[in-house]
């Protein structure tokens, strides 16, 4: 079988001692800012990105993604301990996981979450390695028209799925095309929004515009908003973690669930764990015999989020290993590590870079394992570290995001930027825009606009190409269908939200 | 409570300021093209009126709902965008830890509360760190002090 010396290939590379070291380094951060409130899994992907130059891009990739998916593990000890969710994709797990410390079970509850956080993470990788080749396979067959319509979904997705407003997100992903188009014109060579900048010639740095827009935004909005909590520390105990055997029997389905809720989201460009949590919880409430358990410190408002993120994790990568088409903002910084090594990501990344590839997959399996041991017997370690004051944190985060910066070209100008996207971030969240449509419009725009003037070509300028090529015509169908659903909710929402008004005005919170 | 929703509408506002511009900018100083070879103009055009339509979008129905006042701080986002921005000034003429320095103790404003003592542990404690990580363990060529006159 094929498989097999695929695997072969992928454990000969995941389990050289350099990249277990950088598995375990990038696992070991990713639960540190999990763990932590106020530092996202972006700031943290940002900020380690230039340690990716002097990495070979297998155990550069291996690192970051340890990063990704150790994030899920450890944004749950905030949400169970603290409510306050550690990264937006555990705020879910919040509803059911503080009640349940509350009532002296937070032991339980972590212990638990990491069970299902495994599970999650085990069935996505299976769907991976089953789904990524075959889809590979078939987009080879793929022109402009076909890419250009699957970016146009993967964007629209991101702004409808994702919570808040549907055309604030429509609005964002322009914003972030339109940063994405200063820089030199790929078939002219003409500089384009430069304002006579040397610097600008070379298009916007990714880096700048991730740690401005995430990290400097997200330390803004957090000083002075985060506080270390009282912690039970009794709750955290070998002899309290000890499920009963009720919890056993309730978490089982709850857990295959969520798994399955979480691998679709995970695959769809724009949704996500976070949307994958929340829908998981969702289905769980309904399905339940009892709903009124849920919100009291039930087992399953528990599981079925956490196995779904991370089951959306690991499926994250399907698309953007397959297609090169990155589904997430996180997703893109990975796709820009590979660049930046001179590997362009699409459907020919899995025959030509097959050590990549596996390697990177099979590195999964080993993180997770790391990341069990990791956050059970080490738990207290990292409850300890919620007990950090903000106030020493942040300065911190600062100074890793400059140096962070600089040292990718060795220019104060990128730092500059910084300060620029870290203004627009913290003004957009004023304005209550989203961030993450902006970063995955950035990435996006120019390969978008590469492919549409290619298609356009081909076609002698016209626009019916892309509904004449069937593939196209699907990927744009399924587009219009989401913009409407957009729209639709939308309208429900509001009508809701009017219904809700009206018999209390003053009941603003 | 404001009586009309006007985070939104000045929201949407901006968004048609910028996407006109945007616009503007891109076809009086890039060639157009056609549609069928477009030339580097073309694209961003597109995008300046993309936008500002969904400005609009944004706008006009705000004009006939309640909305909240956001909350606007001032004083944070100034403390720690000078604290980044006296970094990016004095990484080059004075090397890394003055550049660390600043960006530390300037954005510890942001807190509204200076804790000197603690401050000073914190400065000396991410030196250290930053001179391990960077200079000792990565290797980066960036200079921990430098004397420029």
């Amino acid at each position: 079988m094929d498989i097999f010396s695929n695997i072969a290939i992928g454990l000969e590379t995941a389990l050289s001692w350099n990249n277990l070291f950088y598995c375990f380094l990038g696992v070991f951060l990713g639960t540190l800012v999990g763990v932590i409130p106020g530092i996202g899994v972006l700031s943290a992907i940002s900020m380690l990105f230039p340690i990716t130059f002097y990495l070979d891009p297998t155990t550069a990739l291996i690192m970051l993604a340890g990063i990704w998916y150790g994030t899920s593990y450890g944004g749950n000890t905030a949400s169970i301990l603290l409510n306050i969710p550690g990264t937006p994709a555990n705020a879910v797990t919040c509803l059911d996981g503080y009640p349940m410390a509350r009532q002296g079970r937070g032991g339980v509850a972590l212990l638990m979450t990491t069970v299902a956080s495994f599970t999650g993470s085990t069935i996505g990788i299976l769907l991976l390695m089953l789904f990524a080749p075959t889809i590979a396979k078939y987009a080879l067959s793929f022109g402009s028209a076909e890419y250009f319509a699957l970016m146009v979904l993967g964007l629209v997705a991101a702004s409808t799925i994702s919570d808040g407003s549907a055309v604030k997100g429509l609005a964002m992903v322009v914003l972030g095309i339109m940063f994405g188009t200063v820089g030199a014109d790929i078939y002219t060579g003409t500089p384009r929004f430069s304002f006579g900048v040397l610097e600008l010639t070379d298009a916007i740095s990714l880096i700048a515009l991730a740690m401005g827009i995430f990290g400097v935004a997200e330390v803004i909005a957090s000083v002075r908003n985060v506080h270390p909590g009282d912690i039970d520390r009794e709750s955290v105990t070998f002899r309290a973690m000890k499920p009963t055997k009720d919890d056993m029997r309730r978490s089982w389905f709850p857990m295959l669930r969520g798994s399955s809720i979480g691998a679709f989201f995970g695959t769809l460009p724009g949704t996500g764990p976070s949307v994958a949590a929340f829908m998981a919880y969702a289905m769980e409430k309904r399905v339940a015999r009892e709903p009124k358990r849920f919100g009291k410190g039930a087992i399953e408002g528990i599981m079925a989020p956490e196995s779904a993120n991370n089951s959306a994790d690991q499926t994250s990568f399907i698309p953007t290993l397959s297609l090169g088409i990155p589904g997430s903002p996180t997703m893109a910084l990975m796709l820009g590590a590979l660049m930046i090594h001179g590997i362009a990501p699409g459907p020919s990344l899995m025959t030509d870079q097959p050590s990549l590839f596996w390697g990177l997959i099979m590195s999964f399996w080993i993180g997770n394992v790391l990341l069990v041991i990791l956050n059970v017997p080490l738990i207290g370690v990292w409850v300890r570290l919620l007990m950090i004051p903000y106030h020493l944190l942040f300065p911190a985060v600062l100074m890793f995001i400059c140096i962070g910066t600089y040292s990718v070209n060795n220019s104060s100008f990128e730092v500059w930027l910084v300060v620029f996207f870290g203004f627009l971030g913290y003004s957009m969240r004023i304005f209550d825009f989203p961030a993450a449509p902006l970063l995955l419009g950035f990435v996006l725009g120019p390969m978008m606009e590469e492919h549409f003037r290619r298609a356009m070509l081909l076609s002698r300028g016209n626009f019916s190409t892309f509904i004449d090529r069937p593939i196209s015509a699907v990927v744009m169908a399924l587009t219009a269908m989401l913009l409407v659903w957009g729209v639709w909710s939308a309208l429900k929402q509001r009508k809701r939200s009017r219904a809700n008004l009206a018999p209390d005005p003053a009941g603003a919170s | 409570m404001l009586s009309r929703d006007y985070r939104d509408i000045v929201g949407g506002g901006l968004l048609i300021v910028g996407g006109l511009l945007f616009t503007w900018y891109a076809a009086t100083h890039y060639e157009l093209g056609t549609l069928r070879r477009m030339g580097p103009g073309m694209f961003p055009t597109g995008l300046g009126v993309t936008l500002a339509l969904f400005g609009v979008l944004m706008a006009v129905p705000a004009f006939f709902r309640q909305g909240e006042m956001p909350v606007i701080r001032i004083w944070t986002p100034l403390f720690v965008l000078a604290g980044v921005a006296a970094f990016a000034m004095t990484i080059r003429p004075f090397g890394l830890i003055p550049a660390i320095l600043a960006v530390v103790v300037i954005s510890s404003f942001a807190e509204l509360k200076v804790r000197p003592v603690s401050l000073a542990i914190l400065c000396i404690v991410l030196c250290l760190i930053a001179w391990l990580t960077f200079r000792v363990g990565l290797g980066l060529p960036i200079a921990m002090w430098r004397w420029p006159f």
